[in-house]
């Protein structure tokens, strides 16, 4: 479903890198809340935005979150 | 085509196959962010379908969804009575025990040295937690009195004055595991949850394993979910060394990422099966 590659450092303020590493996050079939670990840097993402693709450092666990 | 509206925190890999097994059922799923949704307090009809699947993982935002979405209409699952019962412990202990349902002894109280009174009245070693809290977090064995001192004088000095009541449970000597029963209007499955730790929560390293549900284990368990008002619950039972059985939580959304790859148990398709069968 993804494909990530390492990109130039020219290139790292992409908006679809990883806002930790900078690795580009290719692909598709993403789904908005979904969490991706990113290859790079295993950084935890939120996918923010679909279109254009989005990421963003995956937030805190909540205190009331969980079972 | 059923319609079913799926609310979620993050997609999880449980949302996930909960989303696929419900698409392979043919049925038109929505997915909502909790975070998005912004709704009038009215009885006005919910745009979406009929039924809500909430699998929010925050409770405050999935017992205020479940609430407002009853209001407009929708069959939510689970409902909101029982998200604000099983979120908070207190208040489960007291719907099991208004049905008669056998469980470690527990008190709450509001203040430390009457906590304090009673912890030492009862014996150690007691278990404390927090009324509202998951994943095991914070769950303290009190052995002796200088603990439950330092325990309870944190309990009651930090936080707001939400947070300043104190639960304390009867601690159950386990034999190295615990049980936890799916119900899903009916048992469909049990995981065995082995650790060489007191706490025995997936989320804090237990193993878990599949077992075979006894009939009275089930009878237990469906007794348990049915007194919170669940559809979907995930029953904790200790069991003791003497072969008693215990309810000791019940759990409203519930996870198996950690355990279906042991267990086997088809937990996405069963929920799917059932949220499409609450269809109207």
């Amino acid at each position: 479903m993804q494909l990530q590659k390492q990109m130039d450092a020219k290139d790292v303020a992409g908006i679809n890198g990883c806002p930790t590493c900078a690795f580009e996050i290719t692909g598709d079939g993403f789904m908005e809340g979904e969490v991706v670990t990113c290859e790079g840097c295993s950084a935890e993402l939120e996918v923010v935005g679909l279109k254009p693709l989005r990421f963003a450092e995956a937030p805190e666990v909540e205190e009331d979150w969980g079972e | 085509m059923k319609k079913i509206d799926l609310i979620y925190t993050r997609l999880r890999a449980e949302e996930r196959m909960i989303l696929e097994a419900l698409r392979k059922r043919d049925c038109a799923v929505e997915l909502h962010q909790d975070a998005d949704l912004v709704l009038p307090l009215d009885a006005g009809h919910w745009s979406g379908g009929g039924v809500v699947l909430m699998r929010s993982m925050s409770l405050t935002r999935s017992r205020y969804l479940a609430a407002i979405l009853e209001v407009k209409g929708a069959r939510v699952v689970n409902s909101s009575r029982a998200i604000a019962t099983c979120g908070d412990k207190i208040l489960t202990n007291l719907a099991l025990a208004a049905q008669g349902i056998p469980m470690p002894w527990s008190f709450a109280g509001f203040e430390e040295e009457a906590c304090l009174g009673e912890i030492e009245r009862r014996g150690y070693p007691v278990v404390t937690k927090p009324a509202v809290g998951s994943w095991g977090r914070m769950v303290a064995r009190i052995d002796g009195r200088n603990a439950a001192e330092g325990l309870l004088q944190m309990r009651f000095e930090m936080g707001g004055a939400s947070d300043h009541v104190a639960l304390v449970q009867q601690y159950i000597d386990k034999p190295g595991y615990d049980l936890r029963v799916y119900v899903l209007g009916r048992t469909v499955g049990g995981i065995r949850r082995r650790s060489e730790h007191w706490v025995t929560n997936t989320a804090r390293g237990a193993v878990p394993e599949r077992y075979e549900v006894p009939e009275s284990h089930a009878t237990l368990a469906e007794r348990a979910a049915a007194a919170v008002g669940a559809d979907i619950a995930a029953v904790d039972l200790l069991e003791t060394r003497s072969g008693e059985l215990l309810v000791n939580e019940v759990n409203h959304c519930v996870e198996f990422a950690r355990s279906i790859e042991s267990t086997r148990i088809p937990l996405p398709e069963l929920i799917a099966d059932y949220a499409a069968g609450v269809h109207p």
